[in-house]
């Protein structure tokens, strides 16, 4: 195999798993289902009961009921999970992301019980888990982490050492939390008149002067770069993904190619997490997350050992399908084909449809699925686990479904983003796709200058816009037309007296 | 049925005259109207405002189905008497839609005297009452009345079509299972007890709706009982006790809403079976009936005209087109509903009281209602029609229009003198709607006429007493008598009279039949049967 | 006005009629002519004076979700009695009455008390039968007059509620 195309009928004839279990839920638990059986595989998938009528207990080949305390209590038990595979003869757990994707004892006991985990070695999971070991390693192997000092590996040197650092950097209190006492320093010669002053509000407020110091990025942009390891030294980066645009720090808009990258950047970005990945002889599909400067600079923030909510993008830029590289990678394929191979065309954007109330500081909603007409098109891709006729509880994640475009470029991506927005038809539960047009139309977000502080500084494209006379006048109009004692009210009078409507004498 | 093709020019001087002078009556009418409707004293309008009240009209719009008609019905009534300070005789009635049902709507107007019943007041809800029995219509009141304006009891009190018919009507309608509800706004003192007394569904509204026999102070002087007006007959009182009232309410407005739930409820009538097709509007503008009308009394003018601009399409089928042509007979639609319509094109001769006649028999065999369009200076007198029997025609004419079963509806459209208003189905011979235009005159005969015959009498009086009169004198006798005659002649007189239901714009004269006939179908047709007729 | 719909938090006042071919929106003065033709699909078409919008309509309850224009919306519904008893507090609801005479049970409640509508206040027995006395709307406690086995008759106040500020 020259190039990471979709493996043939023969390919996975030979694979040692003929039915995959999907150990998740929701619009992953579909997409990686559509995945398995476009193979030619059984796909099954395990539910709790509040997900009886989703989209991806219809289409599983086999599905298990699993029960627990809540329902997220019932996936996460892996017991069970492993059980239900052993029950309909899964040879493999695809676990999705999320709930017991990056679980190394979980991964531990699927392999144990003679399961294939399509996911990484238990011990990658392990090692990028931690967070500080993580860092350390990457640290140690060359590759870019921010610089900090913390003051209690030495004491004595901690002002010296805060000036290596460089500005501008942040000083924290060791024991701090809530923003309390941090100080943005931008003038080192004014470096130790804020720590001392750092050093008295941490002992204020927490009865802890201990501090440490980061370099601070201002307005950063979140960028990550997908790879793809077989576990045999094949190693792959497959382009970056730009998520600046947060929420509550969570992603709700990620596309690719990064507006922020030249071709010398991305290359030099995605060389890097290839690098990272490498370096531990990864194995499965993974993201390399980095902070990134305004001046172009990056440094290493975590490594996600698992697919990716978004990790449709980078699909549809390269036509490549992640599952599928995951599913053949865990059979033990090696990658097959080099980093020349993966090439990409176009824009990729990703819309996360959230069951929430944006205007409402992003909080949860739920309801009804009473109408639900997905978006179509030429370049238009609806991920999603709910149907019409389902139910949005507060149960679970408020991610109801992800909008994927894609177009000749991102000005092209923006415009099908927005008619497919427009398009999308969800009646029953408010979601936040009026929120997402206005976000997408934003001139900072056309012209790709974002950074995950967007949102917080542009609290105007979350509130609720005031409607236009004609806006209510049509919604009252359709709602007194669609409410029954109205339209009764009204059909009860007589054709004649309706003709003649309020005529006075 | 072919359209009547307009001879009117309606680019000539006499029809600019005409439409001219009769838009200027139909103004002079509408500000009446609105003086009647919307004119109070300041102090009345804040009193009610005071105790939270709505106004009457407020309250009227508030029960009807929204972008629906009310036909509203005698606006003028006591307009001529009582020194004009009882406006629409202080009682708003009409025909209008509520929850999709016709309905009456008998609504008292507190802003006038407290909403105190005056005879004209009597009279006209015992009209409306009689309305509702005649269309078998159920009926809403709107109760807010201070009771009979005791200087004029006398008037309103005793006989027989007084305010004890009011209750009879009602006690009527319920024997015939024509509902009634009562809202309670306001007081409803002594006789005005019996209106929500007699009704199926009551709704009262908590702190200004009250019912009882006699008020607290009356209560005082007669046991010396000292009662609140909540206690005596507030709403909780009746609604949890007493059951006089069915349904409590915080509001005006809940009261009505619940009235108007309360009418949601009510069984639709099965509609008389007549002959209807889709309506059409008219060929001519309605709003041409301005130019046709004469501006003097005495001048003929074509009703095929008329007809022209009232029915759909302006189609007409007319019955013996050569025969008896000073009355026009034939068929047409109005809103849809086929009608009869007899229309005077000059003084009644033998031929067309006959041919009258016939066509009303007609009309009552194929079940067609009939639309009478007055314009009559009487029956023709003198030895040649005497001795051809004018009278016993007009007899037949007369005997015809009583008798008649098909619901009637007459439109006074110009003069109505003499015996031919009553072959015309005047207000005697129980037309279900009777309606005039604003140039409308009516009387025994011509007002010249009559003031002559009238100083004709004193002259020949004072020549016997030998007393030779200067034409100074004669004028003294006869002009007095002149001006009172043409007073009483007028449509206002009539109208605030009741001797009408209403005057109406002209133009408005298809929609007022339309809901009128629509109304009246709600009771079946009897099979004809007449008396004698002399031959 | 009699109908009422809840758009985001404004209340809108609204009437609708029939006219000779379809309907007409009341609004404020305005009265606008409107129609609705409905698809197989959900899909349908809005007149609106003069112009035509595609919406998709969902009910469900007195909710009622429309999509227009790209974007989705929801209203409820508030029937005029619905609304009308609410804009009134209505002061008979202050006290509560023995429907009947007879002797209390158990009493659920205490001067002070916040109760919602419906909740037990008290448990009455008469004519050997249990009967359960339930608030008659949201509130709070003034007062209760009996204690479990006390008799009364017919009317007697039993509890009585705060007096409910009057709804602007």
């Amino acid at each position: 195999m020259t190039s990471p195309s979709f493996p043939t009928p023969e390919q996975v004839s030979a694979w040692p798993f003929d039915c995959v279990l999907v150990a998740n839920r929701g619009e992953i638990a579909v997409r990686v289902l559509r995945t398995v059986q476009q193979l030619g595989m059984r796909g099954a998938v395990v539910y709790h009961a509040a997900d009886r009528g989703t989209a991806a207990v219809q289409m599983a080949d086999h599905a298990i009921e699993i029960t627990g305390g809540t329902p997220v209590a019932a996936y996460l038990d892996g017991a069970q999970i492993i059980a239900a595979a052993q029950a309909c003869g899964a040879g493999a757990i695809h676990p999705g992301y999320g709930f017991l994707s990056e679980n190394k004892t979980f991964c531990e006991a699927v392999e144990a019980a003679g399961i294939r985990f399509i996911g990484p070695r238990p011990e990658q999971i392990d090692l990028m888990g931690d967070k500080v070991r993580a860092r350390n390693f990457v640290e140690k192997g060359g590759f870019p982490v921010a610089p900090s000092a913390i003051e209690d590996d030495d004491p004595a040197s901690f002002v010296e050492r805060a000036r290596a650092v460089g500005a501008p950097l942040l000083i924290k209190p060791s024991a701090g939390g809530g923003g309390k006492g941090m100080r943005i320093v931008r003038d080192l010669s004014v470096l130790e008149q804020e720590i001392e002053r750092a050093r008295s509000e941490g002992q204020r407020y927490f009865g802890d002067g201990r501090l440490y110091v980061e370099r601070y990025i201002e307005n950063p942009r979140h960028i990550e770069v997908q790879v793809l390891g077989d576990g045999q030294g094949g190693v792959v980066h497959v382009f970056e993904r730009e998520c600046s645009v947060q929420r509550r720090f969570q992603k709700i808009v990620e596309e690719t190619p990064s507006p922020a990258l030249d071709a010398a950047l991305r290359e030099k970005i995605c060389e890097t997490a290839a690098g990272i990945a490498r370096s531990i002889d990864y194995r499965n599909a993974g993201t390399v997350e980095f902070i990134f400067g305004q001046a172009g600079e990056f440094y290493f923030l975590e490594m996600n050992t698992r697919l990716q909510v978004e990790h449709p993008v980078t699909e549809e830029i390269t036509g490549i399908d992640l599952v599928a590289q995951q599913l053949r990678i865990a059979a033990g394929e090696t990658l097959g084909y080099t980093q020349a191979d993966v090439t990409a065309q176009g824009h990729s954007i990703e819309l996360r449809i959230y069951a929430e109330d944006a205007a409402r500081g992003y909080t949860p909603t739920t309801g009804p699925v009473l109408v639900l007409h997905p978006p179509q098109g030429e370049g238009v891709r609806w991920d999603s686990g709910i149907l019409q006729g389902g139910e949005v509880t507060s149960a679970f994640d408020p991610m109801i479904a992800k909008l994927i475009v894609r177009g000749r470029d991102r000005a092209d991506a923006i415009a099908k983003a927005d008619r497919a927005l427009r398009d999308t038809v969800l009646l029953g539960c408010k979601t936040n796709t009026a929120f997402l047009r206005r976000l997408i139309g934003h001139p900072a977000f056309v012209s790709g200058d974002v950074h995950t502080g967007f949102l917080d500084a542009n609290p105007q494209i979350a509130a609720e816009p005031e409607l236009p006379m004609q806006t209510v006048q049509a919604l009252l109009a359709a709602a007194s037309l669609s409410t029954r004692p109205m339209r009764d009210m009204a059909d009860s009078v007589p054709d004649m007296h309706a003709a003649m409507g309020g005529w006075r004498n | 049925m072919k359209r009547i093709e307009s001879k009117l020019n309606t680019a000539s001087a006499e029809f600019q005259a005409n439409a001219a002078h009769n838009r200027r009556l139909v103004e002079e009418f509408r500000e009446k109207q609105r003086k009647v409707r919307y004119e109070r004293p300041q102090r009345d309008i804040d009193r009610l405002r005071k105790q939270n009240k709505l106004l009457v009209r407020e309250r009227i719009d508030l029960l009807l189905d929204p972008g629906t008609p009310f036909l509203e019905l005698s606006s003028l009534a006591a307009n001529e008497l009582y020194d004009g300070e009882v406006p629409g005789a202080a009682c708003v009635t009409g025909i209008g839609i509520v929850s999709g049902r016709e309905v009456v709507i008998n609504a008292g107007d507190a802003s006038v005297k407290g909403g105190a019943w005056y005879p004209l007041t009597v009279k006209k809800t015992v009209r409306t009452l009689d309305i509702a029995i005649e269309n078998r219509l159920p009926v809403v009141h709107l109760c807010d009345s201070a009771g009979g304006f005791l200087p004029e009891q006398a008037e309103l009190f005793a006989d027989k079509y007084y305010a004890g018919r009011i209750f009879r009507n009602q006690c009527m309608l319920s024997k015939m299972g024509v509902q009634q509800v009562s809202v309670v706004l306001g007081h409803c003192t002594a006789g005005g007890a019996y209106v929500p007394g007699l009704s199926d569904y009551n709704v009262i509204v908590r702190g200004t709706g009250a019912i009882f026999l006699a008020g607290p102070p009356l209560v005082k002087a007669a046991t010396g009982e000292d009662v609140t007006v909540d206690e005596l007959g507030g709403c909780d009182m009746h609604t949890s006790v007493s059951g006089t009232a069915d349904y409590p309410a915080s509001s005006e407005e809940e009261a009505i809403a619940i009235a108007r739930d309360i009418v949601a409820q009510f069984k639709r009538p099965q509609k008389a079976h007549t002959e209807w097709q889709p309506p059409e509007a008219p060929y001519y503008d309605p709003s041409e009936l301005y130019g046709v009308l004469p501006q003097d009394i005495k001048q003929q003018f074509d009703m095929h005209e008329v007809i022209a601009r009232i029915v759909d399409g302006s189609r007409f089928h007319e019955y013996q087109p050569n025969y008896g042509k000073t009355l026009i007979c034939g068929y047409a639609h109005i809103w849809g509903y086929k009608v009869g319509i007899l229309a005077n094109n000059g003084v009644l001769f033998n031929d067309s009281a006959l041919k009258g006649a016939h066509f009303i028999e007609l009309c009552n065999q194929n079940r067609t209602p009939i639309v009478f369009l007055q314009n009559i200076t009487g029956f023709m007198v003198g030895k040649e029609y005497e001795r051809r029997g004018i009278t016993k025609d007009g007899a037949k004419m007369i005997m015809a229009v009583s008798n008649c079963e098909v619901p009637k509806f007459t439109v006074m459209c110009h003069g109505s003198f003499g015996a031919g208003n009553y072959g015309m189905s005047g207000r005697a011979f129980d037309s279900r709607m009777l309606f005039s235009w604003p140039n409308h005159q009516i009387s025994v005969m011509g007002a010249e006429q009559a003031a002559n015959t009238l100083a004709d009498v004193k002259i020949r009086q004072l020549r016997k007493q030998g007393v030779e009169l200067s034409q100074a004198d004669i004028d003294a006798i006869r002009d007095p008598v002149l001006g009172e005659f043409k007073r009483k002649q007028s449509a206002y007189w009539a109208t605030s009279e009741i001797w009408d239901d209403g005057i109406i714009d002209p133009a408005d004269t298809r929609n007022a039949l339309g809901i009128s006939i629509s109304a009246a179908l709600n009771t079946p047709i009897g099979d004809p049967r007449y008396g004698v007729f002399r031959m | 006005m009699h109908h009422a719909f809840k758009l985001g938090d404004a209340e809108h006042n609204v009437e609708l009629s029939r006219s000779a071919d379809a309907y007409r929106l009341h609004l404020g003065g305005e009265v606008i002519d409107i129609d609705l033709k409905t698809g197989a699909d959900g899909r349908a078409w809005l007149t609106l004076g003069k112009q035509h919008l595609e919406v998709v309509i969902a009910t469900r309850g007195d909710d009622v979700f429309v999509h227009l224009d790209g974007e989705a919306y929801q209203l409820r519904y508030e029937h005029p009695l619905d609304r009308l008893a609410a804009q009134s507090g209505t002061s008979a609801e202050d006290s509560i009455l023995a429907p009947m005479p007879g002797s209390i049970v158990s009493v659920a409640v205490k001067a002070g008390d916040s109760v919602v509508k419906g909740q037990t206040l008290l448990v009455m027995e008469s004519m050997k039968m249990e009967t359960t006395i339930g608030s008659p709307r949201d509130g709070v406690i003034a007062g209760v007059s009996f204690e479990p086995g006390q008799t009364f008759d017919r009317d007697a106040l039993l509890l009585s509620l705060e007096p409910q500020e009057k709804a602007a």
